[in-house]
């Protein structure tokens, strides 16, 4: 429901710019837009409890602090530091605080601290992919893709037209599968770039972008070569 | 003329280019005569050293190096299931109809034709090789050739001696196994100063090629070996032959090439007799510079032990040689009598035989020159394209049962196509013997239903198909093509 197979879109601000964003993200609909505003919520919350779990894990150790203001701070005090532990406090005497204490308690610091962090990554992880070719002819070819978990950045490439050596589409083994992809062989480097590595996509898709790209970098040029090369 | 119904091919083996021999050199050159006849032909084998993924051959012959484990003399380890999911998703993908295995050690290839049949595909098996009954790999091998091939669809055999064995070996219906020779490339193998006859006939009428030079006297007869120097070649034969041919002609000397575990005998033969002058050993040598070695001889030896077909004395022929070889396996079928002198594989009768052959070259008996000629009609691989071809309409029924297995059935009236029910195919492995019919039985059904599980986790409609090769390469339809195939959305 959250991701569609990939699905390509081509953004033409100019005649000699094209982009090309191969996504799983489908349609923006309302029912979609409400999920996943609850579905980060979700993943705030669950971070949040991870982190109530640690730290209960950590006042039940020998090395804390046993002293913690109970009174409850007034006034400007809502925005100080002894609010946060005043709060924190008493999360931990609350029933939902309570149930993690207590199911925190006899886990082995070796079992909990991996598994707090396996967790949290979880959590990061983004639900869509989307990558990206943008064409300007004169100029190159910019790949991006969009980082695996909320924390990276994306990652992208530019490669200058006259180290682009050809595009092309491709076919090789991917596991129990034989993939078509689409290639940019840059001069002077041993190995290939692959446009969108990580979805892809099929070869309809593909194709039109092979197209597509060829058309906007080398103008008349495009798609006057064999279509593949082995 | 009706339009002649064409196949998408998929040709098995795990004998493939770069590695050079004579299945290799068989399925490339079927392919290409089948491409030119208008059908798709793809090709599986696994993955050379650096070679891996896919390539494309002159005349887009499409070649799937799938990555996998090599074991012992460039053959797979046989890992029944693992290659299932590749094979299939390459078989969607080119809508492959008919799988043609080759060679019966290829294990690569037993497995593509099981995997066939559970998806419901023809199959077609080529068989190379000779093998024995008596020692434990040879009965282990027939078991599993009796496996696989209980169920294809329509067997080859290259020689009629190997189509005895095959239906010995594997239990089969003589019927079912069709003789297709290998061929020859006869234009890479002319002899030296061949003219071609049909330039000589301007006016109409064929002229013998002029013939040969008689050979003087005390001219050098030069006997030319060019085998791989394993035992079953006959290496042993050769080594223990070569001194006493030698006595007994003085003008003669020997020109070898090949390597292989046995050329150490040879050359500890050599020193021995000391015949450095007279014996020269080249080495191995490719494929191209066969021709080369051939027509620097007079006569061909060739002391196999075993042969399915002999493709070499064919060569040899061709090249205007006069052929000695063992009368063993499929080579008494190959040439013939002309230009061939025959002998047991035995020492006293391959000398005697050689010397039969060079008394008669010295005579000016053989009329060597017409040879490449007469080679050149026999064999091509387009007649061998054609009679593979007659093969595939047989087994997908484009011509019908009657016509295509003839009427004299051998008291056997049932149907031969094999039908792709899962219960029909489970009781033609059950007749495979005790243990082992209930172990195929068993092999098949799991293989049924990691085929049912392969459909339900990768989706048919998931796989890509692959365009066509535009055929009929010509400047300008080549062009054309690529534009129409530019319009496809």
């Amino acid at each position: 429901m959250l991701t569609t197979t990939p699905r390509l879109y081509t953004r033409r601000p100019s005649p000699t710019t094209a982009e090309f964003t191969v996504t799983t993200l489908p349609p923006p609909t309302i029912p979609l837009r409400i999920l996943r505003v609850l579905l980060l919520a979700l993943r705030v919350a669950l971070v949040l409890l991870t982190a109530l779990a640690l730290h209960a894990r950590w006042l039940s150790s020998p090395y804390a602090q046993p002293s913690l203001p109970s009174t409850c701070p007034t006034g400007d005090g809502w925005f100080s530091m002894e609010a946060v532990w005043y709060a924190l406090d008493t999360l931990h005497k609350s029933s939902l605080g309570q149930l993690v204490g207590g199911l925190v308690e006899n886990v082995p610091l070796v079992v909990l601290l991996p598994a707090a962090a396996a967790l949290c990554y979880l959590l990061a992880l983004r639900v869509h992919t989307t990558e990206s070719l943008l064409v300007m002819r004169g100029l190159g070819v910019q790949t991006s893709s969009s980082p695996a978990t909320y924390l990276a950045s994306a990652t992208s490439r530019f490669i200058p037209t006259e180290k682009i050596r050809d595009i092309f589409v491709n076919e090789a083994f991917r596991g129990f599968e034989v993939r078509y992809y689409l290639i940019v062989v840059v001069e002077g480097e041993e190995n290939v770039v692959v446009v969108f590595p990580r979805l892809l996509p099929r070869r309809s898709i593909v194709e039109t972008v092979w197209r597509g790209a060829r058309a906007c970098l080398y103008e008349s040029r495009g798609g006057d070569t064999t279509e593949e090369k082995g | 003329m009706a339009r002649r119904r064409t196949y998408t091919v998929a040709m098995v083996s795990d004998y493939f280019f770069p590695q050079p021999g004579g299945v290799e050199s068989h399925i490339y050159q079927l392919s290409s005569k089948l491409i030119d006849r208008g059908h798709k032909v793809i090709i599986i084998t696994h993955a050379y050293d650096d070679r891996k993924g896919v390539r494309y051959l002159t005349n887009g012959v499409k070649v799937y190096h799938v990555p996998f484990f090599v074991i012992y003399r460039n053959t797979t380890f046989p890992t029944v299931f693992s290659f299932f999911p590749v094979f299939r998703n390459i078989c969607i993908r080119e809508r492959i109809e008919i799988v043609h295995g080759h060679g019966s050690l290829s294990s690569l290839c037993h497995e593509a034709i099981l995997h066939a049949r559970t998806m419901g595909l023809r199959t077609v098996f080529t068989d190379h090789s000779l093998f024995g009954f008596a020692d434990a790999a040879s009965i282990l091998t027939n078991k599993l050739l009796k496996f696989i091939l209980s169920d294809v669809d329509h067997s080859i055999c290259v020689s009629h001696t190997c189509k005895e064995n095959t239906v010995l070996r594997a239990s089969l219906d003589p019927l079912m196994v069709s003789v297709i020779p290998n061929a020859i490339v006869a234009e890479s193998f002319r002899p030296r100063n061949y003219r071609s006859s049909s330039r000589a006939g301007a006016n109409g009428f064929q002229t013998d090629p002029p013939p040969a030079r008689p050979l003087a006297p005390h001219e050098m007869i030069t006997i030319v070996v060019i085998s791989r120097l394993f035992y079953n070649k006959g290496t042993d034969l050769l080594t223990a032959a070569i001194p006493r041919i030698l006595e007994e002609h003085p003008n003669t000397r020997f020109l070898i090439a090949g390597s292989g575990p046995n050329a150490i005998d040879l050359e500890q033969m050599i020193e021995t007799n000391v015949l450095q002058d007279r014996v020269q050993m080249l080495g191995s040598i490719r494929h191209e510079e066969v021709r080369d070695v051939m027509t620097r001889g007079h006569i061909y030896l060739h002391p196999s032990l075993t042969e399915a077909f002999g493709t070499v004395i064919v060569e040899a022929a061709s090249c205007g040689l006069y052929v000695v070889c063992t009368q063993v396996g499929g080579i008494p079928e190959v040439l013939p009598s002309h230009m061939t002198t025959f002998a047991k594989p035995e020492e006293d009768d391959v000398v005697a035989a050689t010397g039969k052959a060079i008394t008669a070259m010295r005579a000016g008996q053989v009329r060597t020159e017409k040879f490449h000629d007469q080679v050149k009609k026999m064999y091509s691989w387009s007649n061998v394209a054609l009679r593979t071809e007659r093969v595939y309409d047989g087994i997908t029924g484009t011509i019908s049962e009657e016509d295509f297995y003839g009427c004299d059935t051998g008291g056997y009236n049932g149907s031969r196509i094999r039908d792709f029910t899962l219960i029909d195919r489970l009781k033609r492995y059950y007749g495979c013997g005790i243990w082992a019919g209930k172990l195929f039985c068993l092999c098949v059904a799991i293989d049924y239903l990691f085929f049912l599980f392969l459909e339900w986790w990768f989706p048919r409609e998931n796989i890509d198909t692959c365009p066509d090769w535009p055929r009929k390469p010509s400047a300008d339809e080549r062009t054309s093509s690529v534009d129409a195939d530019a319009k496809r959305p």
